[in-house]
């Protein structure tokens, strides 16, 4: 028997630039977004340049000043060295200092401090970081964790005395501004009760920073009071979306089909109602913990809790703007990459959106 | 074994809203044939689908059965009263002895898990002992069943398969269990007419093979005349008329029922002998005094709207409620 | 612009106003149904009475008496005196107008450009969407309130003007946003479609058209936009900056606060400020709510 003769396949091997574009038509999607942000990015700090374009030229002068005393050197010797120092040059043109300031931010210098010698945004970010990340990552995901609970929860009985309570926390919660209920905290707690220290992250005198207990204990009676005004300010917002999810899930038709089909109502609300009205809140946890890197300002301030805000806010009112810059700088950058992070892996867990 | 497997017995049901309560269903009695084709026919919001859900309890929020009884004459001997159910007892009557493919098959399957993680989990829920190869061998071969590549579909989440597929993922699905009876609430809008004919073949395969009694709502009347055993014509929250298929469309007594049957084109009849029913279909929170329909009726005396008809049985079972047909005053056919 | 399109676009203004005034009536009737709405809108009225009245009835006298020093509230001193013996009920009363302008201005300001901006790029898609776009993505990117402060700090503020424009200047992105989305929504819809077969001119469609729907939303924004004023201006006043208006209630809880948490004096000095400040901010909420309520009916649950 004679086999058909099979359809002639073109073998000619893919150019190099073929395979690039194929590469790139395949995840344009992701290949899209990435551009995005590097845009995004780029626009940013184009922005903050010209924010910093109007801070007051003395201060590379009163910095000149400073290195004079500090080093024994000549004044042009030191001015030329604050210039260089803080990357700032206020008789520049706008083309030149830009270059230099970009400049800057490639080599990795987010900004120096004219207040203190050898602080500098990164330094600041090195020792700062970690405790505003503590406090708010910790008060993000217990906020999380308790509000999107009771959110399912009062969703499937929207006529209990749960639901009321809930709305009035909400509301109450969602109208006073978050570091007024930290404020209020801090009076109650810190001055009147005298329960919990009202500054510092850990007792500097008692103990010694390291992998022990008495550090470990001391760290966690420090940062209870700000990680309770976070969590108290936060959870009512997860209330609310996770109630609104969840309702709106809650109409769907896969819903009652799960109830014909016998299965417990504790199934239906964990496999059902849980896991569907989570998906889009997992979105907006990724955003919010992006925003977290640049500390909550007001937050630490009022709790004299030594993080990324309340360098920011101390250094805003004291003039050190290089550093200022760097670390708003950062925490876009940080924005920034974590939505890029949380976009790209959105297809990981929703199986609707991911490409087969 | 009696002959009627479900009996529903003067059911009324409420929707208690803000200011009104709608009456969806309204003092029905009807009888579902042991291993018969019942189908129910109406336009939509005609209570169709809010009747057929009360015999699983499973009428949509916030409505409620306020009167009458739904009765389930098991295929074991067993008599079953669905309403005095406790809610686990509920949990294994519902998918065991009867199952739904519901209307909106389309979305009545969980996004975010695999056709094979929600079968597991309704044999799992179901107490049902079996060993994961006897599971997967159980769950193909009902895919298998209605024709799907079972070892491909088993696998996908819900968004991956077209329309047609998830229908027919679906009407396994309510095979899962064996049940005694499958409610079919349209389960073809939707599709386009090839993949109807084709699932309402396979649908009557599974009523011959497995002796399944079937529930179908539909709209569509030509449907029913081509695979239904028995029809129950409802309007405005009421049945109508009920009776053999044979026997309701030769006669066409009820003037709802003769309205609906001219409004059917045929393949061989004249498009100018298609008539719609003049009007709107009724609006449930404003039903006409009398008689339902009498605003629509072309037949309508001064009786019909002051009076609803009474209900007039025949003795095969059939009944009709219009008061052309009631005797007393001088109405006549 | 040529002249006969100038006209059009007056005609166009002119009648859009006109439905405006001619559909206010039914407009109140329907947002006044709600409870929410009508509390809400009282409480700010009161609010707004205080701001322009107070200051004449209980005048606010600068000078120093140091001899009254932390009195507690009396017939004389409602909410008794502060350190250097001022009456702090009179600051309170105040402040009440500093603290109005600048949730008022705020919310013109971020309104006006949001809905012009999310306009625009909604409507008129292509590049220009793309432009605002990535311009709205760095707004959103950079966190605001730092930059409040870098700006404040500065620009020498003098007026709740000029604070408003800096709280603006970060908070209109948001909104422009979903103005954007509205708009693109709308502008598929059949009758915008048919008004530019008809060779409708752009101003008619958008102001006739697209306008009205918007509206609802960009009226409920509005009072979210006073209610992140107040929260991002007092959070400046808390930092220190913006010190232009010692009587602004955010000003008055900074000064009592650096005074120092550890004499009880102070905290009650800052007590009346932060609860009118609680007040005016669940006045704000209440009405939003209200306002979303019976203007957004999708939100409706039965």
């Amino acid at each position: 028997m004679k086999e058909n003769t099979p359809i002639i396949v073109d073998k000619k091997k893919n150019t190099f630039w073929e395979v690039v574009l194929k590469f790139l038509t395949k995840y344009r999607y992701f290949f899209a977004k990435i551009g995005i942000s590097i845009l995004t990015l780029a626009l940013s700090t184009i922005l903050l340049f010209f924010i910093l374009r109007k801070i007051p030229g003395d201060i590379v002068e009163l910095y000149a000043l400073k290195l004079q005393n500090a080093q024994g050197i000549t004044y042009d010797r030191a001015y030329e060295l604050a210039k260089s120092l803080l990357n700032f040059d206020p008789n520049e043109n706008v083309f030149a200092a830009f270059f230099r300031y970009i400049g800057g931010l490639f080599k990795g210098q987010l900004g120096e401090s004219y207040l203190e010698t050898g602080v500098s945004a990164n330094s600041l970010i090195k020792t700062r970081l970690p405790w505003t990340l503590f406090i708010s990552s910790v008060a993000l995901f217990l906020s999380f964790f308790i509000g999107t609970n009771i959110g399912g929860f009062i969703a499937t009985r929207r006529n209990g005395i749960a639901n009321k309570i809930s709305s009035s926390y909400i509301a109450i919660t969602g109208s006073i501004p978050d570091y007024l209920i930290a404020l209020i905290l801090v009076i109650i707690f810190g001055y009147n009760l005298k329960w919990f220290p009202t500054q510092n992250n850990y007792d500097a005198f008692s103990v010694t920073p390291g992998f022990n207990f008495p550090f470990i204990g001391s760290v966690l009676y420090y940062a209870a009071l700000p990680i309770l005004s976070y969590t108290i300010v936060q959870t009512g917002v997860w209330i609310l979306h996770m109630r609104g999810s969840a309702i709106g899930v809650l109409g769907e038709d896969y819903i009652l089909a799960a109830k014909a089909r016998g299965l417990k109502e504790s199934t239906i609300r964990r496999r059902y109602v849980k896991k569907n009205a989570l998906l889009p809140l997992i979105t907006m946890l990724g955003v919010s913990f992006g925003s977290l890197f640049g500390g909550a300002t007001l937050m630490e301030s009022i709790f004299n809790y030594p993080g990324i805000g309340l360098e920011i806010s101390n250094r805003i009112v004291n003039k050190d703007y290089m550093v200022v810059q760097g670390l708003i700088f950062f925490s876009a950058a940080m924005v920034i990459i974590v939505n890029l992070v949380v976009d790209l892996l959105y297809p990981l867990i929703d199986p609707r959106v991911r490409e087969k | 074994m009696k002959e009627n497997i479900v009996e529903f017995k003067n059911i009324s049901i409420d929707y208690p809203m803000k200011k009104y309560t709608l009456r969806a269903v309204n003092n029905v009695s009807l009888n579902v044939k042991r291993g018969k084709i019942t189908a129910l026919v109406g336009e939509s919001g005609s209570g169709k689908t809010t009747l057929s859900s009360s015999l699983i309890r499973c009428i949509s929020e916030p409505g409620i059965i306020a009167e009458g009884e739904v009765i389930f004459n098991s295929n074991d001997g067993s008599l079953i009263n669905v309403e005095k159910l406790k809610e686990k007892e509920l949990r294994s009557f519902r998918w065991e002895k009867v199952s739904m493919v519901f209307q909106a098959a389309q979305s009545a399957l969980n996004p975010v898990l695999t056709v094979r993680q929600q079968f597991y989990e309704t044999l799992d829920e179901h107490g049902i002992k079996l060993t994961k190869e006897e599971k997967e061998a159980k769950c193909l071969k009902i895919l298998d069943f209605v024709k799907l590549d079972s070892k491909r579909v088993i696998d996908c989440y819900p968004h991956e398969l077209s329309g047609g597929m998830k229908q027919r993922v679906m009407i396994a699905f309510s095979l899962l269990l064996d049940p005694e009876v499958i409610i079919l609430d349209e389960p073809t809008t939707a599709l386009d007419v090839i993949t109807q004919h084709y699932i309402f073949n396979l649908l009557k395969e599974i009523n011959k093979t497995m002796n399944i009694s079937m529930l179908l709502m539909t709209h569509d009347i030509s449907v029913v005349a081509s695979f239904a055993d028995y029809i129950a014509v409802m309007y405005g929250g009421r049945v109508m008329e009920y009776g053999s298929v044979e026997e309701v469309f030769k006669n066409k007594l009820h003037p709802y029922t003769k309205g609906l049957i001219n409004a059917t084109p045929s393949i061989i009849g004249n498009i100018d002998d298609v008539r719609p029913i003049d009007g709107r279909p009724p609006n449930m929170l404003d039903l006409p005094k009398g008689c339902v329909f009498s605003d629509r009726c072309p037949f309508a005396k001064d009786i019909c709207k002051e009076k609803e008809p009474e209900t007039l049985y025949k003795e095969d079972g059939s009944f009709i409620k219009c008061h052309l047909f009631l005797g007393g005053e001088d109405n006549g056919k | 612009m040529n002249k006969e399109k100038f006209s059009d676009f007056l005609s166009t203004l002119k009648i859009f106003f006109k439905n405006l005034g001619h559909n206010l009536l039914n407009f109140l009737k329907k947002i006044f149904s709600s409870k929410k709405t009508i509390i809400g809108f009282v409480l700010i009225m009161v609010f707004v009475f205080i701001g322009i009245f107070g200051p004449l009835i209980f005048p606010y006298d600068q000078n120093t008496d140091v001899a009254n020093k932390y009195l507690l509230p009396s017939t004389e001193h409602f909410f008794g005196t502060d350190w250097l013996g001022r009456d702090v009920f009179r600051q309170v009363i105040a402040g009440t107008s500093s603290v109005l302008e600048i949730a008022f201005f705020t919310a013109i300001f971020t309104v006006t450009i949001g809905t012009i901006l999310g306009i625009i790029s909604g409507y008129v898609g292509g590049v220009v969407d793309k432009i605002i776009m990535s311009i709205t993505n760095i707004f959103l990117s950079i966190p605001s309130f730092p930059v409040y402060l870098l700006l404040a700090a500065l620009i020498t503020l003098e007026s709740s003007v000029s604070l408003a424009l800096i709280i603006s200047l970060w908070s209109w992105a948001g909104l422009c946003r979903s103005i954007r989305v509205q708009v693109m929504s709308i502008k598929e819809r059949d009758y915008i479609q048919i008004c530019k077969v008809m060779h409708m001119s752009t101003f008619h469609i958008i102001f006739r058209e697209i306008m009205p729907n918007v509206f609802s939303y960009i009226a409920v924004n509005f009072v979210v936009a006073m209610r992140n004023a107040i929260m991002a201006s007092v959070g400046i006043m808390l930092v220190g900056l913006a010190a232009y208006d010692p009587t602004n209630w955010g000003a008055i809880i900074n000064a009592a606060r650096m005074k120092g948490l550890v004499n009880y004096k102070n905290i009650l000095i800052m007590i009346y400020p932060l609860v009118f400040i609680i007040i005016f901010q669940i006045s704000t909420l209440l009405l939003s709510n209200g306002l979303d309520e019976t203007l957004n009916p999708r939100l409706k649950v039965k």
